[in-house]
């Protein structure tokens, strides 16, 4: 190249250096952790999925009393729901991630799985006492990697002036229900609403109804199921349900139970501070009906666990661990039930909370009972959850019968 | 018939105000529900009718008292983003516009599939990126991310528009013996104005709007834009829609002022335009 | 006055000058984009799972991810609501766009004003409009339905988001919504830079407005016709929040386009390597559309 050549052309080679350089540097995206000072930790960063004001503010204030006893301060951060695990699985490609981490239950395996979480016993938590569905949910080939405070399930909401107008009580078996909610519908407002969407959130609120009967996520094409199903098409046939239901969050459930536009809803009872805001609404909780008398209610597990993920320091793993346990411990977890209406996971704490708490007994003895939804799938839990989103999607819209709805369903789960 | 022309000139231009108001009307009314919705009480945005009939204003308080350095945010980095993007775009356009370059139209082409790729995959590996540069939690990483958007954008759009400028009146300039620099700056940008705000007001939009690079980014609360800022209100488990619709309207407040400055700049330049 | 020795360095100089006002834009979109690419590229060949974010171990599996994708019986599905929802949208925000910039092309009172305010739908954060629009379109008390039950057009009201072939089309349409000011901005800017003395000419001539529209303004508009058609194809085929929060995705997939499909494999299937596939079939589809766009745009400039 010519000599005179050489100042542009070092210009340029020097611009598509830095090319390189910087294309090597998002390359070699983690590897190196923060550097580590073993010494003294004075803070820690938290994550989770509270991203409501009034949740986030208690959440925040929780973290910090647990880091005051671990001698720390905890910078918490909340992100919408649906975002969390997509930022903790890039969090885990840069080692990033935070010191405590919260995950809804049935995400747990399947962060545990990748090895980005450290087990509890490393730092001698105790773990005895707690109801065994949120163990088992939190647990991950025989080791314990997350644990909930307070866990949930969800209910039968109902509206106490609309039951005692149309005089109808409290439906107990499927039959109740359906003829309750016809008699609730009038013009304007509809029976009950369930949320059927598009996404897991309806897998979540069908299992109830499918587990009670003796349905088995793992066999999708049972009669059993199907009469699950069918129970939900039957209420849209019947017109007691509004076909809205597929595009219906819980969210929304409340905003039409709260609007008087529904007698009835299954939801849980984290909607219960906002629904006493509303001063007019008067409403009740029931254990949602089963099929028939004598069915024992099987209602999915709902509820967040923490976990202390990987990370360089030992040390910060180690007060980490001391918030973490310091948020299962039996005060603080009281005290998060009693704020957010949910039950406390430690089955004593449970009982006590009842006799303080009596409108929220029934939410405890169901919560006893709760199955994990990871239980029997573990990391193949996804799929199904939204194979069975999808057989419900079809049964609602008439495209297939709740029976070839299923069956389908099965095909995909066990296909892929 | 004194006069005749110039009235039915003047009914006429009423009679396209009207129209224009209706087509607006229809156009914005879902933006007039959000309003709406943003005055009811909390919990009650369902039961709403057609027009608030006992405004509350407690969403708007909500929203003020929370979000007010969201909005500096938004602004700062959607400001740098258009600023960045036109830094980058107006010269690139002008030089693939009309320098006749070899492989122009491979770069060209090339910008363009830079809009196929979906922002999610952009953002995820720009994460990881940031993360080892630092710049993750700054304002600064957020212009050069958004900035994504608005660099293609820009080219596309200027470029398109410099190649309508008549090569004469470049070459006069070059023949006065201006630089290519000299030329750009004194001859093509302001014969550009009209494409430069068009892709200005556009990069300011699409940085506006942006949530996807403002989670995927950020870390802490401490820089934060407006949007994601609203998912205070939109909770795992409560929504507060008034508040929700209130920072909506409240955020769209000052680029609806930007837009209709910008606007009004586009005009003067058509009426000089016209005597060219 | 240049020495002989100077003549090659200002020949190389005027050479060089004219990439460095490209240079930075190129190096800034390489680096942003490129690697982007180059990553999922490899995604869509390996076996890619959660775990393989921290481990980074994820095994090379060649074509496999696309042959399941494309064998899947969803496939064909979703690539058809994909062609129905970008052609929709697209040819929707188009002719009302350009309807709406005609006439704000004319000068009247308040014009300017009105015309501003026609972007205000763009301002509004997406997760915002399209919830607001979820509500509209209820099929029980949305307010579109009230209106068509008072106006007795539709007595029982249009399953507007519960319908399965009805739900494709509300998507479609607050996809128009969000598209219009886009369209009308860029095509009356481009209405703005046709000089008006030539419809003054062709007036004289005796032209009425449908020829001079056809004479005039469509051929000159033909640029910016080109980048809002070539841009509304390319930004409508990757639409994913409007979908994900007006009907996400259902009822019964009938609102699953590859994007979205794409974004659930990926985040709530964790089959990353397949959502990644999935997300390059896209970006394939787009190019194919804007090389056959383009094409034809260049054989209709020429004609």
């Amino acid at each position: 190249m010519n000599s005179s050549a050489r100042p542009s052309a070092r210009r340029i080679t020097t611009l598509l250096g830095t090319v390189a350089l910087a294309l090597a540097a998002t390359g070699c995206g983690g590897g190196t952790g923060a550097a580590s000072a073993p010494d003294k930790v004075t803070s820690l960063t938290a994550l989770d999925y509270y991203t409501d004001a009034t949740e986030h503010a208690q959440w925040s204030k929780r973290l910090t009393d647990c880091g005051r006893t671990a001698g720390v301060k905890v910078e918490h951060t909340s992100v919408p729901a649906p975002s969390l695990l997509p930022k903790v699985l890039r969090q885990a490609s840069s080692r990033t991630l935070p010191d405590l981490l919260m995950l809804d239950n049935p995400d747990l395996q399947q962060i545990a799985s990748t090895g980005a979480l450290t087990p509890l016993d490393r730092y001698r938590i105790d773990t005895t006492g707690f109801a065994e569905g949120i163990l088992s949910a939190g647990t991950y080939r025989g080791k314990v990697y997350g644990l909930a405070p307070t866990v949930n399930t969800i209910a039968l909401f109902y509206n106490k002036d609309m039951l005692a107008e149309a005089g109808v009580a409290v439906p107990r078996t499927w039959g109740e229900l359906k003829s309750a909610a016809a008699r609730l519908t009038r013009q304007g407002r509809y029976g009950i609403a369930v949320s059927a969407n598009a996404t897991p959130e309806s897998t979540w609120q069908l299992l109830p109804f499918l587990w009670s009967n003796g349905g088995d996520e793992k066999h999708l094409d049972t009669p059993q199921a199907a009469q699950a199903l069918r129970l939900w098409t039957d209420l849209v046939k019947s017109g007691s349900m509004s076909k809205s239901a597929l595009n219906w969050t819980q969210a929304d459930l409340h905003d039409q139970f709260a609007a008087g536009k529904t007698a009835l809803m299954v939801n849980g009872p984290w909607r219960i501070p906002a629904l006493n805001k509303d001063r007019d609404l008067h409403w009740g909780v029931a254990p949602l009906p089963v099929r028939q008398k004598g069915q024992r209610l099987v209602t999915p597990l709902g509820g967040e666990v923490w976990t202390v993920p990987q990370n360089s320091s030992p040390s910060r793993q180690e007060k980490a661990a001391q918030v973490l346990a310091c948020l299962n411990g039996p005060t603080t977890m009281l005290a998060s039930a009693k704020e957010h209406f949910t039950v406390p996971s430690r089955t004593a704490v449970a009982a006590r909370y009842a006799e303080q708490v009596p409108s929220m007994s029934g939410f405890v003895t169901s919560v006893e009972r709760a199955r994990s939804r990871t239980v029997e799938l573990g990391v193949k839990w996804p799929g199904t959850a939204t194979a069975i989103s999808t057989a419900i999607q079809s049964a609602l819209t008439g495209e297939q019968t709740p029976q070839e709805a299923l069956r389908r369903a099965q095909r995909t789960a066990t296909g892929s | 018939m004194r006069g005749g022309p110039v009235r039915r000139g003047r009914r006429r231009g009423l009679l396209a105000t009207v129209v224009g108001t209706v087509l607006l009307a229809v156009m914005l009314f879902p933006v007039y529900w959000m309003v709406n919705a943003s005055l009811q009480p909390t919990g009650t945005t369902l039961r709403a009718g057609w027009f608030p009939s006992h405004p509350d204003f407690s969403g708007y308080a909500t929203a003020l008292r929370d979000q007010g350095p969201n909005l500096v945010t938004s602004l700062v980095v959607a400001l740098g983003s258009v600023a960045f993007s036109l830094g980058l775009a107006a010269p690139a356009s002008y030089a693939l516009a009309r320098f006749s370059l070899r492989g122009t139209s491979l770069v060209l082409f090339g910008v363009l599939i830079t809009q196929m790729v979906p922002g999610i995959v952009v953002a995820n590996a720009l994460y990881s990126a940031y993360n080892d540069l630092g710049l993750l939690n700054s304002r600064l990483g957020l212009v050069l991310a958004d900035s994504t958007a608005g660099v293609p954008f820009a080219v596309i759009i200027l470029h398109s528009f410099m190649r309508g400028i008549p090569r004469e009146i470049i070459e006069a300039a070059r023949m006065d013996g201006a630089g290519r620099l000299r030329t750009f700056r004194a001859v093509v940008l302001p014969l550009s104005r009209n494409a430069l705000i068009t892709a200005a007001l556009f990069t300011f939009l699409f940085t506006w709007s942006d949530f996807l690079f403002g989670l995927t980014l950020t870390t802490t609360e401490a820089v934060r834009p407006l949007t994601l800022g609203l998912y205070e209100y939109l909770g795992a488990h409560t929504t507060q829609w008034n508040a929700v619709m209130a920072t909506a309207v409240l955020a769209a407040v000052p680029a609806a002022v930007l837009l209709v400055v910008a606007q009004r700049f586009l005009t003067a330049d058509a009426t000089s335009g016209a005597l060219r | 006055m240049t020495g002989p020795s100077a003549a090659p360095r200002t020949r190389l100089r005027e050479l060089l000058a004219p990439w460095l006002f490209v240079v930075p834009a190129a190096v800034y979109l390489l680096l942003f984009f490129g690697y982007p690419i180059v990553k999922n590229l490899g995604m869509s060949f390996q076996q890619y799972t959660t775990a393989t974010f921290y481990t980074g171990a994820a095994p090379f599996v060649g074509l496999r991810n696309y042959a399941e994708i494309l064998s899947s019986g969803l496939f064909s599905r979703a690539l058809l609501t994909t062609v129905l929802f970008t052609a929709g949208s697209v040819a929707g925000q188009f002719v009302l766009g350009l309807a709406l910039a005609l006439f704000f092309r004319r000068s009247f009172p308040l014009g300017g004003l009105l015309r501003s305010l026609l972007l205000l739908p763009w301002l509004l954060p997406l997760v915002v409009s399209a919830t607001t629009w979820k509500w509209m379109l209820d099929a029980d008390d949305g307010v579109v339905n009230n209106a068509l039950r008072a106006l007795h057009l539709v007595p029982s009201g249009i399953p507007w988001l519960t319908g399965t072939s009805q739900a494709l089309v509300s998507v479609t349409l607050v996809n128009i919504w969000v598209g219009i000011p886009f369209n009308t901005a860029i095509l009356y800017s481009g209405l703005r830079n046709i000089p008006a003395q030539l419809y003054e000419a062709a007036e004289l001539d005796g032209a009425g407005p449908v020829a001079s529209f056809r004479h005039i303004t469509w051929p000159l508009l033909r640029p910016a016709v080109s980048v809002v058609l070539v841009l509304g194809v390319v930004y409508t085929l990757k639409v994913l929040d409007i979908i994900l929060v007006v009907t996400g995705g259902g009822p019964a997939d009938a609102t699953q386009t590859l994007a979205t499909r794409s974004y659930e494999l990926s985040f709530q299937r964790f089959e990353f390597g397949r959502g990644a596939a999935m997300g390059n079939v896209l970006i394939v589809l787009s190019l194919v559309l804007a090389l056959v766009f383009l094409r034809a745009d260049r054989r209709a400039a020429h004609a």
